[in-house]
């Protein structure tokens, strides 16, 4: 083959050039440790870097979300502690007052003025508040949600928040539910498999109120025997027809199944005042049922805290696992790196050194 | 019979030859480096001996032409793909600049600006009551709808780079279609004298495949030795020595042009009407550059406008059917965009809510500071399938489209660096074809020199014949 000069010559800056530029893409591949530096590098692993990332943004969001949420269950489970403890409390001075024996006119009036502390007590565990937001008044958070009387001024609002792509869980329990007992259910027996996603949406019905629930025909609608039992006001004897209009007024109460936790307080209260011995032992079953029905909303806001934490574990676990997804697209391997630029080095300097020859001899050197 | 004359004629015709032999020698390592310029070489034929009877003397050689050394059907192939690499180069720098757009492997961009938009939602979900999270979910949306904004900018600006491209481009056509006619006319008037104008069409071969690099032409020579060339389908650029121009103007949007970028032009006489040929020129750099201002990013701007138009009408949706920290409702989060084009170039948060983060709604009754649906709802269109007839949601439409101008840039690289290597390689072979070594000239320089020496050597030969002739009678 004839070979020109200038064949030589552009042969020289074209093996220069592609060196060169090799060498400068793999310094840039160094300098930010990274292989895909930009889209045409690898268009699929680029879209599924960035879809990667959004993953990740979205799970620290819900994270925080959760922490947030887990904050105001945990707090609303605390203050139900307390009214639990409260209610304790008056159940044992119901017992204790239901008797003659240890107990007379004097000794209820005494322990009436107790039984008034413990209601305004139960206020204001109605009115805590996390930071400037009232915990139990559904959607009305700025606001005292009861009153002095016990009257509600909330709403049923179920404040739910985004803790996954597919989930939501509402992260308070408004007043009237727990307080007055309007709707209240019991929780879920079985906990859903708390690592699975698919489970979360399963959790939602049970976070939301429950009317349309027949209780006859739900397993989990173990009722406290004292609501079943009737009520010891009751007259013994009554027409067929009364007994209809009392079973449709028992079911009604069944539907809703409530108790208002300051009313029976306010009872057992003026039962004491009034020495109504009979009225204070049938606060006993009141009381009970409205420990049952605050014990029921602390199991509830426990399992939605489980639920977070299974949420809160598998969104670190994907995080992880999208981390190192991209991780794999995206970065460069740095013994690979350096390795390829040892490689382009010496190929470098091996063109370089044979450029160095092509160029230089000519006929004209050896002719004088 | 042979002469003494004749022999020292001879002689100096050979001193002529080799003279004319050294002299292209010398012409061709001048011009070593001139692009694309083939080496010449003196075609040298023996003159009409002269002899009577038997004896035919032979009269020594002449310089019967100086000929190119030159293969035309690879210079044609070479026209032809090096109107594809232009093609593609062209198309190259467009796409380097769209790439750079969408890069966000290094950078922050769109994809990262909407995730916060909506986590902000999230976080107003979190916390409806707080004014502190309204304006988070306020500057959140600023950025993206500025985010919107510098990416409908920016492609605006590569478009309106291109067409300054496409322009120079025009400009150089026409300075190339100009010279061609000049040449057509020289290359004609000197070989009507049976010369063959050897730099001139070396010259001419150049700017015809520098012309063809810049848009797709035809081109064929005729009988009379001029070309004839002809751009798009049949813009008749040079015809004889004579060149048309090209010229660029801006005219209202059609087809896939947009408003205000420029078309390329043809006018085939001074009277004539101009008439477009855009659309005509799909190969040669303009043809990459029109490609991609007109397809590409046209294609791209339609995307981010059905994404902010999707994301500010869906928005609006749901947060007009809000109420907000004032109990209002029926407030737009962005101003509605009247139409889905331009949507990006002109979405904004609106003006109330930009004064005033309080009007953004997070719940759906009034008076109730802890409702979070609204916000909920909002969050939750980041994930919904509101995009292409409801069939990706706008994460998966973005990813989409930074993907695709990925794998066009990346088609585009490799096409022109395979193309590149065989351009080069023809390249490769016309200069081992027409190329000028430097070896091969030395070598002919020393022979003709040593022609030269003795071609003198013969004259001075015949100048002591002549002596020894004269100096006879003084014996």
């Amino acid at each position: 083959m004839r070979i020109a000069d200038k064949m030589n010559y552009e042969q020289v800056t074209s093996n220069l050039g592609r060196n060169r530029t090799e060498m400068a893409d793999l310094q840039n591949q160094a300098a930010l440790q990274k292989k895909v530096t930009k889209p045409s590098d690898d268009p699929l692993g680029a879209t599924r870097i960035l879809g990667m990332r959004t993953e990740v943004n979205g799970n620290n969001q819900y994270m925080k979300s959760i922490s947030n949420a887990k904050a105001f269950l945990e707090y609303s489970e605390e203050s139900l502690g307390a009214l639990s403890d409260a209610l304790v409390r008056a159940k044992e001075l119901a017992i204790n007052q239901a008797n003659d024996a240890s107990a007379g006119p004097k000794t209820r009036e005494l322990v009436a003025s107790e039984v008034t502390q413990l209601h305004s007590q139960a206020i204001q565990i109605g009115n805590r508040k996390l930071g400037d937001r009232f915990l139990f008044g559904g959607y009305r958070t700025q606001a005292a949600p009861f009153d002095q009387d016990g009257n509600y001024h909330g709403d049923n609002g179920l404040m739910e928040v985004i803790i996954d792509k597919e989930a939501k869980l509402a992260m308070n329990i408004p007043g009237n539910l727990v307080f007055l007992g309007r709707g209240l259910k019991a929780p879920a027996t079985g906990n859903p498999d708390p690592m699975s996603l698919e489970s979360m949406p399963q959790t939602e019905p049970h976070l939301r109120p429950v009317h349309e629930h027949k209780p006859q025909s739900t397993p989990d609608y173990e009722l406290p025997p004292t609501t079943i039992r009737a009520p010891a006001s009751e007259k013994p004897m009554e027409s067929s027809e009364e007994i209809t209009r009392k079973q449709a007024e028992l079911e009604r109460k069944l539907s809703d199944r409530g108790i208002d936790v300051f009313s029976v307080l306010k009872g057992f209260e003026t039962a004491l005042k009034t020495n109504d011995k009979p009225a204070i032992q049938e606060s006993i079953d009141k009381i009970d049922t409205a420990i049952e029905q605050v014990v029921l909303a602390r199991a509830e806001l426990g399992s939605r805290v489980g639920t977070l934490n299974a949420t809160s574990d598998s969104l670190s676990k994907g995080t992880i696992d999208a981390k190192t997804m991209s991780s794999n697209i995206e970065d460069a391997d740095t013994f690979q790196l350096v390795s390829d630029i040892n490689k382009a080095e010496s190929t470098l300097k091996a063109t370089l050194a044979t450029s160095g020859k092509l160029i230089q001899p000519s006929l004209l050197d050896f002719i004088r | 019979m042979s002469k003494i004359n004749a022999m020292m004629d001879m002689g100096k015709r050979s001193l002529m030859n080799s003279q004319t032999a050294l002299q292209t020698v010398g012409h061709n390592i001048a011009s070593k480096s001139v692009e694309g310029y083939s080496r010449q070489r003196v075609d040298q034929v023996t003159n009409l001996p002269i002899g009577e009877g038997k004896l035919r003397i032979g009269m020594g050689a002449k310089a019967a032409a100086i000929t190119r050394v030159n293969n035309p059907y690879l210079e044609k192939q070479i026209g032809l793909e090096g109107s594809h690499l232009g093609y593609l180069t062209g198309k190259q720098d467009a796409m380097t600049r769209v790439e750079s757009i969408y890069n966000e492997q290094v950078n922050k961009g769109l994809n990262q600006y909407m995730s916060e938009f909506f986590n902000a939602f999230k976080e107003l979900s979190n916390n409806p009551e707080s004014l502190a999270t309204r304006s988070l979910v306020k500057e959140t949306a600023d950025y993206v709808t500025k985010d919107f904004k510098r990416i409908n900018a920016q492609l605006t600006g590569v478009q309106n780079d291109l067409d300054q491209q496409i322009k120079s481009h025009v400009n150089e056509i026409n300075g190339l279609t100009t010279e061609i006619a000049g040449l057509n006319e020289k290359i004609q008037s000197v070989e009507l004298t049976g010369a063959s104008a050897n730099d001139e069409r070396d010259r001419r071969d150049l700017l015809v495949k520098k012309l063809g690099d810049k848009v797709n032409i035809r081109w064929a020579e005729g009988e009379d030795s001029t070309v004839t060339i002809s751009a798009g389908n049949n813009a008749l650029l040079v015809a004889g020595y004579d060149a048309k121009e090209l010229f660029v103007q801006s005219t209202s949007e059609n087809g896939t042009k947009g408003e205000g970028n420029f078309d390329v032009m043809y006018k085939s006489s001074e009277s004539a009407t101009p008439y477009k040929v855009t659309d005509q020129l799909h190969g040669g750099a303009i043809g990459g550059l029109i490609e991609v201002r007109d397809i590409v990013i046209n294609d791209l701007k339609d995307g981010v406008d059905e994404m902010a138009y999707s994301l500010a009408t869906e928005v609006n949706d749901i947060h007009s059917q809000g109420f907000n920290s004032y109990n209002q409702t029926g407030v737009d989060f962005f101003q509605q965009p009247e139409d889905v084009k331009h949507a990006a170039q002109y979405l904004k948060v609106n003006d109330d809510i930009l004064k005033d983060a309080s009007r953004i709604a997070a719940g759906e009754s009034p008076g109730a500071s802890g409702d979070n649906r609204t916000a909920n709802k909002i969050a939750g269109l980041q994930f919904e399938k509101i995009l292409s007839d409801g069939n990706a949601n706008l994460d998966e439409y973005y990813n989409t489209m930074v993907g695709k101008v990925g794998v066009i840039a990346k088609k585009t690289n490799n096409a022109h660096d395979a193309q590149d290597s065989v351009v080069k390689q023809l390249n490769s072979i016309r200069e081992s074809v027409s190329g000028v070594s430097l070896d091969e000239e030395t070598t002919k320089m020393i022979e003709f020199q040593k022609a030269f020496d003795a071609s003198a050597r013969i004259v001075k030969t015949a100048d002591e014949m002549m002596d020894t002739v004269l100096n006879l009678k003084k014996l």
